[in-house]
């Protein structure tokens, strides 16, 4: 027989075929070729293959698809502009962390790319990303404290803040005032301006998702109710108090209510259902608001998440998209100079990205009054609660912890699940990780 | 045996409700790309569009950031290269699973319908870092050759090339044709009905094919039509005029093909013999 | 016979070279993707591999361990075991009753054939959007909440998960994506059977029911294990339409996860890939599947004859 049972079935017989087959393969992923939407790149981008003995190292930088127009074409216009490598932009249309993840387990990783709120602590632990301390150098006291705390891990900066963004209560103040209603600060005030805008069916009360806010309200719920998610120590797990679970109890009954809008033509990270009027309130990204100013003026207010029981206060969360270096990439050195002149030095573009296309806040507080969205009007309200009443996730927060959570509140909320029982089990499994990552 | 008047009335009352409810999603298509957001998000259900011209659709053709065309273009190539290429190698190792009896024949035929029951999910990850090592990436050879191993055409030629019967082998071999010959010359032409029916289904499997065509065209050039439509359904700001224009640009040629062969996915079934 | 009929070790192994020259390319393709990588899966299944493929830390069984405690996979399994117990007989009864209504109908029978079939070449994502965003959309502006609406009942959200209408939204997309293929393959069987066989049971008096239970359906036994077989290799690795009707923006929700979507989000999770337990998972579910396979295949040769 040609094929022997040795070549064909080992793992190294396997592997070995496949040599041959790599002598036909060139693309390991970092073309550095143009870019691919013709129409939103002014300036110049290089024609054809460039001549790789020209001296610039060729970087591959990832980005997921932004919802407002006009991203997509700034940020390839500065990697175009950057004079120390050839950039090449990936523009990820869809499930960005997954087609992520499977990217950073082969040799064609980005070499510069973004994640939400940092990388995570796992992929820290794997060797995934690189150290930015000596990048970020001396402006590391530039950053807004809290957004750069979720970055640190064992003193170190794994990742540069590109722009803080948070989401907030949007609620039409004239449909309020119609009724003699007040803006409401605690859950309770909440559910009973819901019901009351909800009754005659015009329009509904209040929408956070088409899950019924389980994905989104998922750690608020917990700190507006005045529980953590851990103890100082990091040892376990702190939510599963008796006042957590009341609070849970009433998000329940403002779920359970007419007042609740379960579903809608967009998500909640879409302001469409405020806009045309399916919801009376809506939990939104701040990122919407020129919208929702063009669309009601000044017939709208905007609120923190209100606070829950007795313990409890309000709540807003914010997070940063950061820039993160591959530890894996070919060329971590012009990487990192990349991410250097683009987020830390150019503090034009920084303050462009946070106000050109939508409503963000700029990483770095000085650059607060360049902003013009954030320097007055529902945009400084907003970026005062983040200030105010700003959190964020913690870096010991697992995304296994945070899926033992998110489905211990589906079960409670949308299944009248015991709650004790459920979030015990949650607490058990976020002690578990807590563990395993310490 | 004559079938009674009133079953025979009832079977087509039946067939014809049914033929709207199977039917009424792909008008439901239409109905949505040809409306405006609003028409659809109106409290009342509109049976009828209200948006008959081509703005959508040019909209959705015309820019360049969503990739419609180029999409097109790649999604074509990669369906037909695929199909072709699946169905050769299928047909070539179908015929030598049929006609040879040995312990090796018997062992590939077992590895064969193992992989049958194997879910593609098993081999994705290694499967994808090994395409990744060869420089596969955003290439077409990684979208294509990887999946044109199909253990279920193989199967479906297998079990066609037993009933096929051998005298017409033959007598070729009697006129002294050697066996590449007889198989290229004879036997294959009186398999077309097999070659189209597997060719059908590896085209519109191709075709409709989301997740590994995802996980490997990175470069925006290479995505094919239907990653190109998923990014309607999770991007924020989805309107469903455009969604659903995609949608009929994306289901239109699949149903073209189908609509044109079909014919032929019957008879093949039917020939191909399920015993 | 066209192998054998000349002896001679010289045309022996001639014969053996065209039989690997014919296998050759299919089986070099199904060892390089999908053996190799089969067991290379396998391979990390036994270890500690987040966020790696080349893993260092041996686990052996624990993986494995973890798996089968963990909640959220068993009842996975649990909730996909009971569905594939449904939904298999029920997209056999229903492509089996619509191959026999065709048979009834004589005018613009190809019509009617392509209207049930035409729906298997629509995607997976297409038809998860018709249904998800038109059909039952949760909202008031869904075709079904429309009607229900309309007979003063109160809308449902169907995909919220406080309820369980979702299977109701998934099966009746399943089946119209599925129903028409199989028809196809009955609709061959059926051909397969002599008429003159019915018309000798109509003449011994039998009425259309026992007609079908004596006659057809002893008949169609090889499409029918076919077909059953399919159904459930496929019922289990349910994939495309769960994720693309039921994925949000806030992540897949708890329920209605197959095991398939579950390992993937294990697999390719945010920011932490467990590929260690998302191999051992994948495992456990093709160990699961064969097991299956095994007692419906006995099932179905009770009373075959050879």
């Amino acid at each position: 027989m040609a094929l022997t049972r040795r070549t064909l079935l080992t793992l190294g017989g396997g592997l070995a075929a496949t040599t041959a087959l790599a002598a036909c393969g060139s693309n390991t992923g970092r073309t550095a070729a143009p870019s691919a939407s013709p129409a939103g790149t002014p300036a110049a981008t290089p024609s054809g293959t460039p001549d790789p003995d020209a001296g610039r190292p060729a970087l591959s930088q990832w980005y997921h698809k932004y919802g407002e127009d006009g991203v997509e074409a700034a940020v390839k216009k500065w990697a175009a502009e950057y004079p120390g490598a050839e950039v090449n932009v990936n523009w990820v249309l869809a499930d960005y962390e997954k087609t992520l993840a499977a990217a950073l387990l082969t040799p064609t990783a980005p070499d510069v790319f973004e994640y939400a709120n940092g990388p995570t602590l796992d992929m820290i632990k794997a060797g995934q990303v690189a150290d930015l301390t000596d990048t970020i150098g001396s402006s590391r006291g530039d950053f807004t404290p809290s957004v750069l705390d979720r970055l640190t891990y064992q003193d170190k900066v794994w990742a540069v803040p590109q722009t803080v963004d948070m989401q907030l209560l949007y609620y039409r103040k004239d449909l309020l005032e119609a009724k003699n209603l007040t803006a409401p600060t605690t859950l309770e005030q909440l559910t009973h301006v819901a019901t009351t805008l909800a009754e005659g069916g015009d329009i509904g009360g209040f929408f956070a998702g088409n899950d019924g806010g389980i994905g989104v309200l998922g750690l608020l719920l917990m700190w507006a109710a005045g529980a953590d998610e851990m103890n100082e120590a990091r040892t376990e797990a702190a939510f599963n108090t008796g006042d957590f679970h009341a609070g849970i109890a009433q998000f329940k009954q403002l779920f359970d209510s007419p007042g609740m809008v379960k579903s809608a033509s967009a998500d909640w990270s879409d302001a469409s259902p405020f806009i045309n009027g399916e919801a009376a309130l809506q939990w939104g990204g701040m990122w919407d608001l020129p919208k929702v100013i063009a669309a009601h003026g000044e017939n709208f207010g905007v609120l923190p998440f209100p606070a829950i029981g007795g313990s409890g206060r309000q709540v807003v969360p914010f997070g940063a998209f950061s820039a993160c270096v591959s530890a894996k990439s070919a060329n971590v050195t012009a990487a990192k100079n990349f991410v250097k002149w683009l987020w830390i030095d150019a503090e034009d573009k920084q303050v462009e990205f946070s106000d050109a296309f939508g409503t963000h806040i700029p990483a770095k507080p000085k650059l607060f009054g360049q902003a013009k969205q954030v320097a007055e009007g529902p945009g400084a309200d907003a970026a005062k609660f983040v200030t105010d009443h700003g959190r964020s996730n913690a870096l010991f927060w697992t995304p296994a912890s945070g899926e033992a959570y998110s489905t211990a509140l589906s079960n409670v909320v949308k299944n009248g699940a015991d709650a004790a029982t459920e979030f015990g089990a949650a607490a058990e499994k976020v002690t578990a990780e807590l563990a395993r990552v310490a | 045996m004559r079938p009674s008047r009133w079953g025979t009335a009832l079977a087509y009352a039946a067939a014809s409700l049914l033929a709207v409810f199977f039917l009424l999603p792909f008008y439901v298509i239409f109905r949505n790309a040809f409306s405006t957001q609003q028409h659809l998000i109106a409290p009342r259900w509109n049976w009828l569009p209200n948006q008959l011209d081509t703005t959508t659709l040019q909209a959705v053709l015309g820019n360049a950031n969503y990739g419609v065309l180029n999409a097109l273009g790649v999604s074509v190539v990669v369906a037909v290269a695929q199909t072709v290429l699946t169905v050769v190698i299928a047909m070539m190792a179908g015929y030598a699973l049929s006609r040879w009896r040995t312990p090796a024949s018997r062992v590939i035929l077992g590895m064969t319908v193992f992989t049958l029951m194997v879910p593609a999910m098993v081999t994705f990850v290694p499967t994808f870092v090994m395409v990744s090592s060869l420089g596969w990436i955003s290439t077409y050879r990684g979208l294509i050759i990887p999946v044109i191993f199909s253990a279920f055409a193989t199967f479906l030629f297998r079990q066609q090339f037993l009933e096929f019967p051998r005298e017409l082998e033959e007598s070729a071999a009697i006129d002294g044709a050697n066996t590449w010959t007889t198989f290229w010359r004879i036997v294959v032409p009186n398999a077309m009905g097999t070659v189209a029916a597997v060719g059908t289904i590896t085209f519109i499997g191709a075709w409709n094919a989301f997740l590994w065509p995802m996980l490997i065209a990175q470069d925006p050039q290479m995505r094919t039509i239907q990653v190109v439509l998923s990014q309607f359904m999770t991007s924020q700001g989805i309107r469903y005029p455009e969604m659903f224009t995609g949608a009929l640009i994306a289901v239109a040629p699949a149903l073209v093909v189908f609509l044109f062969l079909q014919r032929w996915l019957v008879q093949g079934v039917a020939r191909s013999g399920l015993k | 016979m066209a192998d054998g009929s000349r002896s001679g070790t010289t045309l022996a192994r001639s014969n053996r070279r065209w039989f690997w020259t014919f296998v050759t390319p299919f089986l070099a393709g199904l060892v390089v993707f999908v053996y190799v990588p089969l067991l290379w899966s396998l391979y990390l299944s036994f270890f500690d591999a987040r966020n790696t493929v080349t893993p260092t830390s041996f686990v052996g069984l624990g993986n494995y361990t973890y798996l089968l405690q963990d909640r959220l996979f068993v009842d996975s399994m649990v909730t996909f075991i009971a569905f594939a117990l449904f939904i298999v007989p029920l997209t056999f009864a229903c492509s089996l009753a619509l191959a026999l209504l065709l048979q009834r109908i004589t005018v613009l029978r190809a019509f009617f054939r392509s209207a049930f079939f035409l729906p298997t070449a629509v995607s997976y994502v297409i038809a998860s959007m018709v249904w998800r965003m038109s059909f039952f959309h949760g909202a008031r502006f869904g075709l079904t909440n429309t009607v229900l609406s309309s007979l003063g009942l109160d809308t449902i959200n169907w995909l919220g998960g406080e309820n369980s209408w979702y299977w109701l939204v998934l099966v009746s997309l399943r089946l119209w994506l599925q129903v028409g293929f199989y028809m196809i393959l009955f609709i061959a069987g059926l051909n397969q059977i002599d008429p003159q066989l019915y018309e000798a049971a109509a003449l011994d008096g039998a009425s259309a029911w026992r007609r079908f239970r004596h006659v057809t359906f002893p008949l169609l036994r090889p499409t029918s294990v076919a077909v059953a077989m399919l159904l459930l290799f496929n019922a289990f690795q349910a994939f495309d339409e769960f994720y693309n009707t039921l994925n949000t923006v806030g992540g897949y929700p708890p329920y209605a996860r197959p095991p398939l979507v579950y390992l993937y989000l294990i697999s390719f999770g945010s920011g932490a890939q467990d590929l260690g337990i998302g191999s051992a998972g994948t495992m456990i579910l093709t160990l699961v599947i064969l097991v299956f396979a095994f007692f419906q295949n006995r099932l179905l040769s009770i009373g075959a004859d050879k």
